[in-house]
Formats: C-alpha cells, sequence, structure tokens
C-alpha cells in the first residue's frame, strides 16, 4: 500500500510517496538524505532517532509515517542558522564535551531543543527528565547537561539583547 | 518488520467497520508505543493497522462533574494539566513516572490501558479513583470499573472491534487524599512493582480506602482484604504494620527479568504502606 503525503519538512512544503508501513525515521534517512536522526534500537529506548514533529520530541523510528500528513518536522538539520551556523545548543555541546563519538547528539540536541522552547531556563533536575529518553554510551551525561545548562544561559542572555 | 497496510479512519463506526472487514489480525493502534514495538520484535505481524489518531471525539478532555479523558488523550496532556495535579495527584505522580518525553508525547492513556501490561502505570491511580470505561463497538456501548477491565497480561475484555472510547473519574470528595508510588531499575522504567492508594479521611478516621498494586499478579489488583482491614481505623503506625503484612498475603507475583517473586512479595508490603501514608499526608 503506497500513499502520497504532503508535509512540512525544516521549514518546506513537501510531497513524498510511501510505502504505509514506513516509519518517519527510515523517510527521513532513506527518501530524504537527512541522516542526522538516528537509528539506535529502532524501539524507543535509546532516543538517537529523535525528532520534533509539531514542536514536540518524538522517536521517529516508532511514528508511522502517515501520521505526519499535515504536519511540521523538524529534525537537527532544521536548526542550522544563516551561513551554516550551529544552533547555541549544538555549540555549547561542542565547547563543554557533550559530544564524544557523536551518534546520540542529533536526538539529544532535539530534545534539549524541545525542552528550552518549553522551559527557558530548566534547573538540573528538569534537564535530565528531558533528556530522559536518551542513551549516551560515552559522555557520562554529566557534560550533556552541563552543555544544556549552558546552552539555555547563553539563548536567555541572548534573548535579553535581541528584546 | 513486515510490511501492513495503515487505515486512518475519521470516525468510530468507519474504525468498526474496517476492523469487521480486515478480519482477525488486524490491528488497532494508539500512540503505537507498545504495539509497534511488539511488531519489531517480530511477536505479532498484523497484516493491517488501524489509527484511532484521526477520530477526534476520543482526544477530548473534558468535565462533567468529575473528568472526562477520551482514551487518545496523549499522556503528556495528563501531565501538564493542573487539575489533574490538584484532585487526582496519583494520576498525575503516576504520568510523570511514565517512561520519558518522547513516549509521553504520543503514547495514549487509552493505549496504556488497553495494552494490559501487569506494570501498567495508568491502572492503579484509575483503579484507586474509582474510574469508569466506555467501550464502543458495532453493537453500542458498554461501560465498566476498570478493574473488570482486566483479563491477563496483554488481555481485556475488549471483542475483536470495540474500542475503549473514554474514561470517567468521579469527582474529588473533601478529605481524600492518593497517592502512586513505582519501583523500577532507574527511573521513568517499566515498574517492577508500582502502587496507589486513595483514603477518605472523616476526622482522624478513615472512612474510605482504596489500594492497587501492578506487576505483582496477571493483572493489575484491587487488594480488597486490606482495604477492609484500614477502613474505620486510624491511620497508626500498628495499622500500617498490619497493611505490609496483609499485602503480602494478597499478591501473587512471578518470578521475570526484572525482578524475583520473593522480592516483589516482600517490596509490595513496604510501597503500599508508603503510598498509604503518603495519601494520608495528601488529605485536603
Ligand atoms: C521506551 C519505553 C518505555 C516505556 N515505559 C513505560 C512505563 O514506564 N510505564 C508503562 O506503563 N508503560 C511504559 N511503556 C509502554 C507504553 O508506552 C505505554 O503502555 C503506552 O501508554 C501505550 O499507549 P499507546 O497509545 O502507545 O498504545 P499502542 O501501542 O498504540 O496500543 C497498545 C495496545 O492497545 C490497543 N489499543 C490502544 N488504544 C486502544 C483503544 N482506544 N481501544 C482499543 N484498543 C486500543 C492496541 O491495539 C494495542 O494492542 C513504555 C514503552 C516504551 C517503548
Ligand atoms: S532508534 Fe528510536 S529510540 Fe532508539
Ligand atoms: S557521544 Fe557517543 S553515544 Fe553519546
Amino acid at each position: 500500500m503506497k500513499k502520497t503525503i504532503r508535509f512540512v519538512l525544516n521549514g518546506y512544503e513537501v510531497t513524498a510517496e510511501v510505502a504505509a508501513h514506513k516509519m518517519l525515521l527510515e523517510v527521513l534517512r532513506e527518501g530524504f538524505q537527512l541522516t542526522g536522526a538516528k537509528e539506535g534500537c529502532g524501539q524507543g529506548e535509546c532516543g538517537a532517532c529523535t525528532v520534533l514533529v509539531d514542536g514536540l520530541s518524538v522517536n521517529s523510528c516508532l511514528y508511522p509515517i502517515l501520521e505526519v500528513e499535515g504536519r511540521s518536522v523538524t529534525t537537527v538539520e532544521g536548526l542550522l542558522g544563516e551561513g551554516n551556523r550551529l544552533h547555541p545548543i549544538q555549540e555549547a555541546m561542542v565547547e563543554n564535551g557533550g559530544i564524544q563519538c557523536g551518534f546520540c547528539t542529533p536526538g539529544i540536541v532535539m530534545s534539549a531543543k524541545a525542552l528550552l522552547d518549553e522551559i527557558p531556563l530548566p534547573d538540573e533536575a528538569r534537564i535530565r527528565r528531558g533528556i530522559g529518553g536518551h542513551l549516551c554510551r560515552c559522555t557520562g551525561y554529566v557534560q550533556i547537561v552541563e552543555s544544556i545548562r549552558r546552552a539555555a544561559e547563553k539563548m536567555a542572555a541572548q534573548g535579553e539583547r535581541d528584546s | 518488520m513486515k510490511g501492513f497496510d495503515y487505515f486512518q479512519p475519521g470516525r468510530l463506526e468507519e474504525a468498526y467497520g474496517l476492523m469487521e472487514t480486515l478480519g482477525a489480525e488486524a490491528g488497532y493502534i494508539a500512540g503505537g508505543t507498545d504495539i509497534l514495538v511488539r511488531m519489531k520484535q517480530k511477536i505479532i505481524a498484523p497484516p493491517a493497522l488501524i489509527s484511532l489518531r484521526r477520530i477526534e471525539e476520543l482526544a477530548r478532555m473534558g468535565r462533567d462533574r468529575g473528568l472526562l479523558l477520551g482514551s487518545m488523550t496523549p499522556l503528556r496532556a495528563l501531565e501538564k494539566s493542573e487539575e489533574i495535579a490538584a484532585s487526582y495527584p496519583c494520576l498525575s505522580q503516576a504520568v510523570g513516572s511514565l517512561a520519558n518525553p518522547q513516549i509521553r508525547n504520543v503514547a495514549t492513556v487509552g493505549g496504556n490501558l488497553c495494552n494490559a501490561a501487569p506494570s501498567a502505570d495508568c491502572a492503579p491511580p484509575l483503579m484507586v479513583l474509582g474510574a469508569t470505561l466506555t467501550i464502543g463497538g458495532p453493537g453500542g456501548e458498554r461501560t465498566l470499573p476498570v478493574e473488570d477491565f482486566f483479563e491477563g497480561p496483554g488481555r481485556t475484555v475488549l471483542r475483536r472491534e470495540e474500542i475503549l472510547t473514554g474514561i470517567a473519574i468521579p469527582e474529588r470528595v473533601p478529605g481524600t487524599g492518593s497517592a502512586f508510588l513505582k519501583l523500577g531499575r532507574v527511573s521513568q522504567d517499566i515498574a517492577v512493582i508500582n502502587a496507589a492508594a486513595l483514603v477518605i479521611m472523616e476526622g482522624g478516621v478513615c472512612r474510605t480506602c482504596r489500594l492497587a498494586v501492578g506487576a505483582v499478579a496477571p493483572t493489575p489488583l484491587r487488594l480488597r482484604g486490606v482495604e477492609r482491614l484500614v477502613e474505620g481505623r486510624r491511620p497508626d503506625p500498628e495499622l500500617l504494620a498490619e497493611v505490609e503484612r496483609g499485602v503480602r498475603g494478597e499478591v501473587n507475583p512471578i518470578t521475570d527479568v526484572r525482578s524475583t517473586e520473593e522480592y516483589r512479595r516482600e517490596v509490595s508490603g513496604v510501597l503500599l504502606r508508603r503510598a498509604l501514608e503518603q495519601a494520608v499526608r495528601d488529605v485536603r
């Protein structure tokens, strides 16, 4: 069973012909060559596949592709600013050792984005809850929490300057 | 995962009709966080899924004296609800302890019940809150108390075409307190044991007590024997010790990958006692 779907992907209206049984992750990686979201477990445990759907973080490995019809999907590629500038969350991850092998990073960045969009200055407990759906084999998490905290502070300061 | 067809009806009648024509192996899908995992693990391979996400009436949250939850209400909405936090703390605490943000953003309260895991975190709180379920099907609607819904691990009273449509929670009465506690290997994990307690107090005496526990029997369990022990008495240390012993006698746990029978029996007593203490402290 094939179907044509329309949705917004990183700000652009897109149309795709998809097999009904595909998950969003496969279509992003194989159909759109957006390989930022990764397949770790494929079963909702690791968070490597995390993207935003209508601003909420979801595991794209468990998100049936036909459910994105009419919705807006943001992947880590969609965070890139003008002139290929990294997003402040990405910058903070690089600067504070929140990234080692990098496999978990795109997913964690998206969860951090969803968290900071909702709570601009979360305390450590909130940050840890916010990334509770991610596994990282490298960093030990401490640097990731620190990166998100720094990113939040920087973005809040930036926001004040801009307003 | 094997290929499958995917249908997205907009109305309940359409969904029942699809299920009738698609045959025995088709399945309903809500948030998909249980059923898709089972498909990926090749435990089941339905040739067709019928999604309930486009059926608007299932996604409503409303009031009718108590609280009405459409079965498709995402757990995130329950977690964010100030009304649930204020009036039904045990439910709020259960949802807050369930999985992680990505799962809560898509998983539904109805899916948690219909999946019928003995460890389902929404079951014990809804049981002690006295929730009633509405089930729809081609032949019409029926309602039943949530504790009559479960038949065994993964089994409920739902007939093949039937859909759990709504959950009604009675209005909170003054003097009520409730609490949910869960033991997992790590936080926000599938429960080794979970427990909910609700009390209605009058002048220091417990007039009504409801206790429920999960993952210690084939279905989530109401502990009626222990409840009778508590009702009409003051929650003093002596009674709490009796509760602990009573619980151990009433549960029926098994050994599995998460824990052993002995451990579950021992600790379910402790967990229920603590839940009861916390419920008494919550009384307003
Ligand atoms: C990483 C991870 C962690 C998890 N942690 C927890 C946890 O801590 N606690 C916990 O309790 N659960 C946990 N779960 C299990 C799961 O997320 C929950 O049970 C969730 O609430 C299921 O809801 P759903 O909408 O995704 O259900 P689905 O997977 O869509 O459906 C589950 C089953 O119920 C049926 N169904 C669903 N809705 C209806 C309906 N309205 N009428 C009739 N049948 C219906 C489906 O056919 C299916 O068989 C976890 C899952 C994952 C992947
Ligand atoms: S790949 Fe989706 S959660 Fe692990
Ligand atoms: S940096 Fe390697 S898994 Fe997280």
